[in-house]
């Protein structure tokens, strides 16, 4: 399917070879990548159905050439697409023909651990595990923790405010993350937050966060470490019918628990996890749930048993129980492949994520099926069950003519019933240009428009990263105009300031 | 002062409306419980969304509550106690600091304030709670956010209104998270350490894996200032370090033990358990110390947040040289000062306290101050330029016409 981007600008395009020469004189020796063959790895991000070479590659290295190239970019009127690792699966780094494509891949180095005031200081382009590996020789870890995290960078993180299993208990990027360096469009570097707990007037880096890479460039960050729980036990529970699963997630939230990870697949995504890492899934169920407890071990052997009980209490077929890391480990091995396993047992598959109240896991694994049989086309579903963040697998083969339209579509169909449920179109993959055309399902022109002013006040010529997240692009002085209309005036007498 | 009170979320929308197309500007309240923190705003209309009052859908299973903006906070925490549910971040009640009666604040001051308590080392602050709103900008209603937590869809504008003292939007309706209360709790109390050693203390306990959840530092003279359960701590004649834990009792009996066991170089503590415990924090929550009605009510109070390591020293300090009392929360990282007013010190220590914050990275507010010291005293934080501009665009594309709460964030300079 094809997705409309802004449209290029010829003049910037005819102006290429002096724009490339004006770069290298900011980012000198490799930073400055232009050739077709050496800019191939940069066409698309994790999102891979969609590419678009670049116009130029620029890897800077410190924060002024950051600034620099912006600021040149500003002046120039040259849009620029920001990138980490690109692994988001959301097309939030896909290229533009006439855009510099900027790669934060060069600040990887990690600034400053300060274990007393429980923060690391960083370079954006850090992978997210990095950070947990680099303290955890003091028992230390960072929190977040996305499925990509071998690969995906903490700049990447802020940007799309990633997720990851365990945010049920300790949060979602935006609730681990202190402060920043940011550069605008126009080449001003700012310092937002920081070490301390609270940030002084509004809460920007609230804001940042989770902007997918249209408001600035994050060239530092602060992020706030926890000490890792004393211990952590997980429950593998086998369920014959999903909605069981479904009631049992309820109850243990409902009894006052909230663990750490609480995941579920259904029984396509079991068969294919087994397959694959051999766990130990049992292949006669219609539904796993992986519950973790982590805390003090006499914490987590009460909370075991208490899980174990509501299990049974929902009629829970099989439980395990893991005696040891190595068996927790094993747990989580085929929930955590479940998506190259899929991988396996299809051509091609798109990964969707919606999120839905808990309470609509049943009714939406209901409408999943049906809209399975009526597309024709398989699907596997994992979840995290326990804040409702659906992802399911939808399986097709893109050598089939019409098979990745009707994939998409499907896809839609699957975001528009989560909204109707209650819920919303992402939990943790990003809008990008994968949801951008869905928006509308979930926001009215209104809510749209308050969204795109508050971008008007970072870069209010549109020139960072357009054409992602907002179906339609509006000039900044018309979404600024206030539309007066007539009407009483509530009071009429008083004198005006 | 002329009021206009909104029946319901359409009556905001016009007086808001009409407000604009008047340059009229209003002042946004609900109970008016925190009208005297900030500066004069220049107004002279009232715009009370008290009555938007209702709880629309609480969900104890999916851990949410909706409710309007003018809903009682003391209402809707009594609701989630029903469930044995509660808010995690523990907003403050600052009815006893600032001197008005008890019981008032609506869940829309507490979101515009975002004063969270000491829980909020742990759980996160008000903006971590915030999962959707209704609100009316200059521009008119919008939806931000949804009602579930994973949630990326759009700029996360809740992180905005949290703490935003109503000069973006007049919120109507919102969306918060609820958690589970704990099953128990227990607090160990740490006897006669000085601030710089109490910091030391709770940065060991807060580096430990016992899963603290409260962490503040009361000295000696402040618990003598206090009633109720802090003044209980006065009688030993020493500072106390409070530090508490928890949720299910075996497990908070069995950390409680492990971590006296990490702190014992700072002394033998002693416990105080479940609702004597709950006590203490509420007063801590509260800034009981330096109530209005107390010793210490007429002293300025500010608010300082600070890389929590490095408030022991600096409160420290600050108390010495001003001859004030200052109390320390969230392991250091939230310090309440309160300094003796003198016809010497016409700024409340304004500028010198925040010169001495700027190297570590903190920032403070005048909570509590005169009508007079807060016409010239800048009662926010004074920010970077570059912050700051961008922080007034921020504003602007909510509300360029300064109509709501115009003035409060931002001293006028005296003419």
């Amino acid at each position: 399917m094809t997705i409309m981007m802004p449209a290029s600008d010829q003049t910037v395009l005819d102006r290429r070879d002096a724009i490339v020469a004006d770069l290298r004189a900011i980012v000198p020796g490799e930073g400055v990548i232009s050739s077709a063959a050496e800019m191939l790895p940069y066409e698309s991000d994790a999102l891979t159905a969609y590419r678009q070479p670049p116009m130029v590659v620029v890897l800077p290295e410190t924060t002024e050439q950051v600034s620099r190239v912006l600021k040149y970019c500003f002046d120039n009127g040259i849009k620029v697409v920001p990138r980490g690792s690109g692994t988001s699966l959301s097309g939030g780094a896909l290229p533009l023909a006439d855009a510099v494509l900027l790669g934060l891949s060069k600040f990887k180095r990690i600034r400053e651990i300060d274990f007393d005031n429980r923060v690391v200081v960083t370079e954006p382009g850090v992978t997210n595990l990095a950070i947990s590996q680099a303290v955890a020789h003091a028992g230390f870890y960072y929190a977040p923790d996305p499925s990509s995290q071998i690969a995906c960078s903490i700049g990447g993180n802020i940007a799309e405010n990633s997720g990851g299993v365990h945010c049920l208990k300790y949060g979602m990027t935006t609730n681990n993350v202190l402060g920043c360096e940011l550069v605008l469009m126009s080449g001003e570097v700012l310092r937002i937050g920081g070490k301390a707990p609270e940030q002084a007037g509004y809460d920007l880096m609230g804001i940042i966060t989770g902007s997918e890479g249209l408001l600035g460039v994050v060239t530092e960050v602060t992020v706030r470490i926890l000490r890792k729980p004393e211990t952590a036990r997980a429950l593998m529970v086998g369920f014959s019918q999903v909605e069981a699963a479904g009631e049992c997630v309820a109850r243990v939230i409902g009894a006052g628990i909230i663990p750490g990870g609480m995941e579920m697949m259904d029984r396509p995504a079991i068969h294919a996890a087994e397959a694959f890492v051999n766990a130990g899934y049992p292949l006669d169920v219609e539904a796993l749930l992986i519950i973790e407890l982590d805390g003090s071990s006499i914490e987590v052997d009460e909370l075991i048993k208490r899980v174990e009980a509501i299990a049974l209490g929902c009629g829970s077929t099989t439980c395990r129980i893991s005696g040891s890391e190595a068996e927790r480990d094993l747990f989580w091995a085929g929930r955590k492949a479940a998506f190259p396993a899929v991988g396996r047992i299809s051509p091609d598959y798109i990964c969707m994520d919606g999120t839905i109240p808990r309470g609509a896991l049943p009714r939406a694994l209901a409408r999943i099926r049906e809209l399975s049989e009526k597309y024709g086309l398989g699907v596997a579903n994992v979840f995290h069950a326990g804040d409702g963040n659906l992802h399911p697998l939808i399986l097709y083969d893109a050598n089939k003519p019409g098979e990745m339209d009707k994939a998409e579509a499907f896809g839609a169909d699957i975001l528009r019933c989560c909204v109707e449920l209650g819920g919303v179109l992402t939990g943790e993959h990003g809008v990008g240009i994968e949801k951008r055309d869905l928006m509308p399902h979930m926001f009215s022109e209104a809510d749209l428009s308050q969204q795109q002013r508050l971008k008007c006040a970072f870069d209010a010529q549109g020139l960072l990263n357009p054409g992602k997240v907002f179906p339609t692009l509006h000039r900044c002085a018309e979404l600024g105009r206030v539309h007066v209309h007539g009407g009483r005036l509530p009071f009429p007498d008083l004198p005006r300031f | 002062m002329n009021t206009l009170k909104a029946g319901d979320a359409k009556d905001v929308e016009d007086a808001v409306r009409a407000a604009v197309a008047g340059d009229q500007p209003l002042e946004i309240i609900g109970h008016g419980s925190k009208r005297s923190i900030g500066h004069a705003m220049t107004t002279n209309a009232v715009l009370d969304v008290s009555a938007l009052n209702a709880v629309t859908c609480y969900e104890p299973h999916e851990l949410i509550v909706t409710v309007q903006a003018g809903a009682p906070l003391d209402e809707v925490v009594s609701l989630l106690d029903s469930r044995n549910q509660a808010f995690a971040f523990e907003p403050m009640d600052t009815a006893a600091l600032l001197g008005v009666r008890s019981g008032r604040g609506t869940i829309g001051g507490m979101i515009g304030a975002g004063l969270a308590g000491p829980r909020r080392i742990k759980a996160g602050g008000v903006r971590d709670h915030l999962l959707g709103a209704h609100a009316v900008s200059g521009f008119g209603g919008f939806k931000a956010g949804g009602r579930v937590v994973k949630n990326v869809t759009g700029y996360d504008l809740c992180k905005l209104l949290a703490g935003s003292w109503g000069t973006l939007a007049v919120m109507t309706e919102v969306t918060l998270k609820v958690m589970p209360k704990a099953e128990t709790e227990r607090t160990l109390v740490l006897n006669g350490l000085d601030d710089v050693t109490a910091n030391r203390a709770m940065t060991a306990a807060l580096g430990s894996p016992y899963d603290v959840s409260g962490a503040a530092h009361m000295p000696h003279a402040a618990l003598t200032a206090a009633r109720g359960a802090l003044a209980v701590l006065a009688s030993t004649g020493q500072a106390a370090t409070l530090l508490r834990l928890e949720g299910i009792a075996a497990s908070v009996a069995h950390r409680g033990a492990a971590l006296a066991a990490h702190l014992a170089p700072f002394g033998a503590g002693e416990f105080v358990e479940d609702a004597v415990s709950a006590a203490l924090w509420r007063d801590v929550r509260d800034v009981a110390p330096f109530a209005a009605d107390g010793p210490l009510g007429v002293w300025p109070v500010w608010r300082i947040v600070c890389p929590p390591a490095s408030g022991g020293a600096f409160g420290q300090a600050l108390a010495r040289e001003t001859g004030g009392e200052v109390i320390y929360d969230w392991a250091g990282g939230l310090l309440w000062a309160a300094l003796p007013p003198s016809v010497d010190v016409v700024d409340a220590h304004a500028a010198s306290l925040r010169r001495r914050l700027a190297p570590l990275g903190g920032h403070a507010i005048l909570l509590r101050a005169g009508e007079e010291l807060r016409r010239t005293v800048d009662v926010f934080h004074p920010q970077a330029k570059g912050v700051a501009a961008l922080a007034e665009r921020v504003r602007q594309s909510f509300d360029p016409g300064s109509i709501l709460n115009r003035g409060r964030l931002t001293r006028t300079p005296i003419s």
